[in-house]
């Protein structure tokens, strides 16, 4: 058949070239974005100061002369850098998260955040620190607490979103509504029964909308390989995630175990998040937003999106870390205000363009 | 069960809740034959073929695919041996042509790797062979009903198995597109067994004709055995005039409308 070829690809980056040129700059803008992290804050850091602090610990001996007072290098050491260590970690597995639950969807509108998981972890993790009932489990008790809350959210979400076997984009909009309603509640609940005076809508600020201020070396750890086996893992799912969008039915016949993978999806997506929210409270949209840009950029075979909305994602959360230090200086804004501002129109914007399927439709 | 048969279904039986969709039904397929399922609205045609693969729980009843039982087999293991084209609605998700036509090597290939040389050239001889040269690079998304299906044609036969379902993939198609399926699928030289809504169609492509009614098998036979009007009225409740079609030699199948239907 005598077929014009058609110039114009599919999604800009299709070529493999093209691809690695993005990541390259994504890697660069995240590197860029750490600096100017590590450099902002109450005390402002010049940039030779890091340079010099990093690659004197990084070689383990003095490279460069200290000229800089030693409570620089403890604000650079034990306080920027695992903040902006956490701020990339916690933005990429928001959006692994983000991906997962849309791949168990279909729907691009599913995201820990819109569906209530993190509420439900936020819940699980405040049920922990305020009644200590994990406590057994020492340092791991929050974490497990947040996975807990977050299977059961996610449980729950599913359950009302699914009709007849298929998530439409009312229906997980309102499962998302009335879940994290549900665990919003029961978290400020937690909170407000066990707190007392301004300590209350602190800690209540924090975990409804976000912060990382309490990034630890200790935290970022647990975070950090929770994230690496989460990652890991998934790149050797990525296959099966392309041929699940088909749709569960279809993609049995084609070979997947449906069952084991679907499975598989909702323990990591769900440890992911525990263990994330745990770390930062519950920041929104992102999860949203980043799978969504960089498949439009790179297309949608997870091999390729995987990798390159982690730097996305990654990156942003970085930046919307600055962001939360800059705006209202010498104050601090809550992460998750900073990430709604962004995420929220674009969700509408996601809205919008599902258009006539939004009705529920078929 | 018998060995020589492709498809062996013994017994099959599905119902939900009370009623019964497909009651008892047995059916053989030999090696290299196209079959059409004919029947009704609502017989269990479609029940039963998602019975077949795998989609639905059958109550009770076996499956045997070279004699050998599909229930144990891994969904790979079956896809290897069967490839299904279904309706499909990809609502949210874009992807090339290619890629979409790739997914179907997935039963062949290891958990992690690039895929390999062969199988890009055998997607590619499978699009140009449903006529989607040149279409490799486009969006899936933004291709017309019968590109999409031709698309998922070349899907299933990259997934290389011998015998392949189709449970009604062409009833949204127009009457071009669905000649234009089954004369792709009829030069592969598989073992088909489809679903098939238009008498006309099953006529010209099918070697046997399996009747359904109410959940079970009416009738079996050849296409001039099948389609007379004795038993096309037992079926479908409407008059025939079935003649001879002197292009293909097969039955054509006229509808003559009753008293009460007439214009």
């Amino acid at each position: 058949m005598a077929v014009k070829k058609e110039k114009t690809a599919t999604f800009p980056l299709q070529k493999r070239s093209g691809y690695v040129t993005f990541c390259i700059v994504m890697v660069v803008i995240v590197l860029a974005a750490f600096f100017v992290a590590v450099r902002l804050g109450s005390v402002d850091m010049e940039f030779s100061t890091i340079w010099g602090v990093l690659v004197n610990r990084l070689a383990g001996r003095e490279v460069y002369e200290e000229v800089w007072r030693t409570s620089a290098e403890t604000i650079i050491l034990n306080i920027r850098i695992p903040r902006v260590l956490t701020a990339f970690v916690v933005g990429a597995g928001l959006t692994l998260c983000g991906i997962l639950m849309q791949v168990l969807t279909k729907n691009s509108l599913a995201d820990p955040y819109v569906l209530g998981i993190s509420h439900g972890a936020s819940a699980g993790a405040v049920s922990v620190i305020m009644y200590g009932w994990l406590n057994f489990l020492g340092g791991y008790g929050t974490m497990a607490g947040a996975f807990l809350g977050a299977v059961i959210s996610i449980l729950l979400a599913l359950r009302i979103a699914t009709i007849r076997n298929k998530v439409t984009a009312t229906q997980l909009v309102l499962a998302g509504i009335a879940v994290s309603a549900l665990f919003g509640a029961i978290t400020n609940f937690m909170i407000y029964h066990t707190k007392t005076g301004s300590d209350k809508v602190k800690t209540a600020t924090y975990w409804m909308m976000g912060s990382l201020s309490g990034a630890t070396w200790e935290k970022l750890k647990y975070a950090t390989i929770a994230f690496v086996v989460c990652f890991i893992l998934i790149m050797f799912l990525t296959k099966q995630l392309d041929v699940l969008l088909l749709g569960d039915d279809v993609a049995a016949t084609v070979g997947v175990d449906t069952g084991k993978l679907k499975l598989w999806i909702i323990i990591i997506a769900t440890l992911l998040t525990g263990i994330i929210v745990s770390i930062s409270g519950t920041i929104g949209f992102v999860g949203l937003t980043f799978p969504h840009i960089t498949r439009s950029i790179v297309g949608t075979k997870h091999k390729r999106l995987v990798p390159a909305s982690m730097l996305v994602g990654g990156a942003f959360l970085v930046i919307a870390d600055i962001l939360s230090r800059v705006l209202v200086a010498p104050e601090e804004l809550p992460i998750g205000v900073v990430s709604a501002f962004f995420g929220a129109p674009f969700f509408l914007y996601l809205i919008r363009k599902s258009g006539g399927k939004f009705g529920g439709g078929k | 069960m018998r060995k020589d048969l492709k498809l062996d279904v013994e017994n099959v039986t599905y119902a939900i809740g009370s009623k019964i969709i497909v009651d008892g039904v047995s059916l053989g397929i030999e090696t290299g034959d196209f079959v059409g399922l004919v029947g009704p609205n609502g017989c269990g045609k479609s029940t039963l073929l998602k019975c077949i693969y795998r989609t639905y729980q059958p109550e009770s009843g076996s499956v045997y695919i070279d004699g050998n039982l599909t229930g144990p087999m891994s969904n790979r293991e079956l896809a290897r041996e069967m490839s299904v084209m279904q309706q499909e609605n990809i609502v949210e998700f874009d992807m090339t042509v290619f890629d979409m036509a790739m997914l179907g090597r997935f039963a062949h290939q290891k958990m992690f790797g690039n895929d390999m040389l062969h199988e890009r050239e055998l997607v590619l001889a499978a699009l140009a062979e449903v006529g989607m040269e040149g279409y490799e690079e486009r969006s899936f998304l933004s291709l017309s009903g019968g590109e999409k299906q031709r698309t998922l044609v070349a899907r299933a036969l990259v997934q290389q198995a011998p015998l392949i379902l189709l449970d009604e993939p062409t009833n949204h198609l127009d009457i071009g597109f669905q000649y234009q399926i089954m004369s792709i699928l009829k030069k592969q030289g598989l073992t088909v067994f489809s679903s098939v809504h238009d008498l006309n169609i099953a006529a010209c492509y099918c070697d046997k004709i399996i009747l359904m009614k109410a959940g079970h098998i009416v009738a079996y036979g050849t296409p001039e055995e099948m389609f007379t009007p004795e038993m096309i009225y037992k079926l479908f409740g409407v008059n025939t005039q079935v003649t001879v079609n002197s292009a293909t030699g097969k039955p054509n199948i006229v509808f003559i409308p009753s008293e009460e239907t007439k214009p």
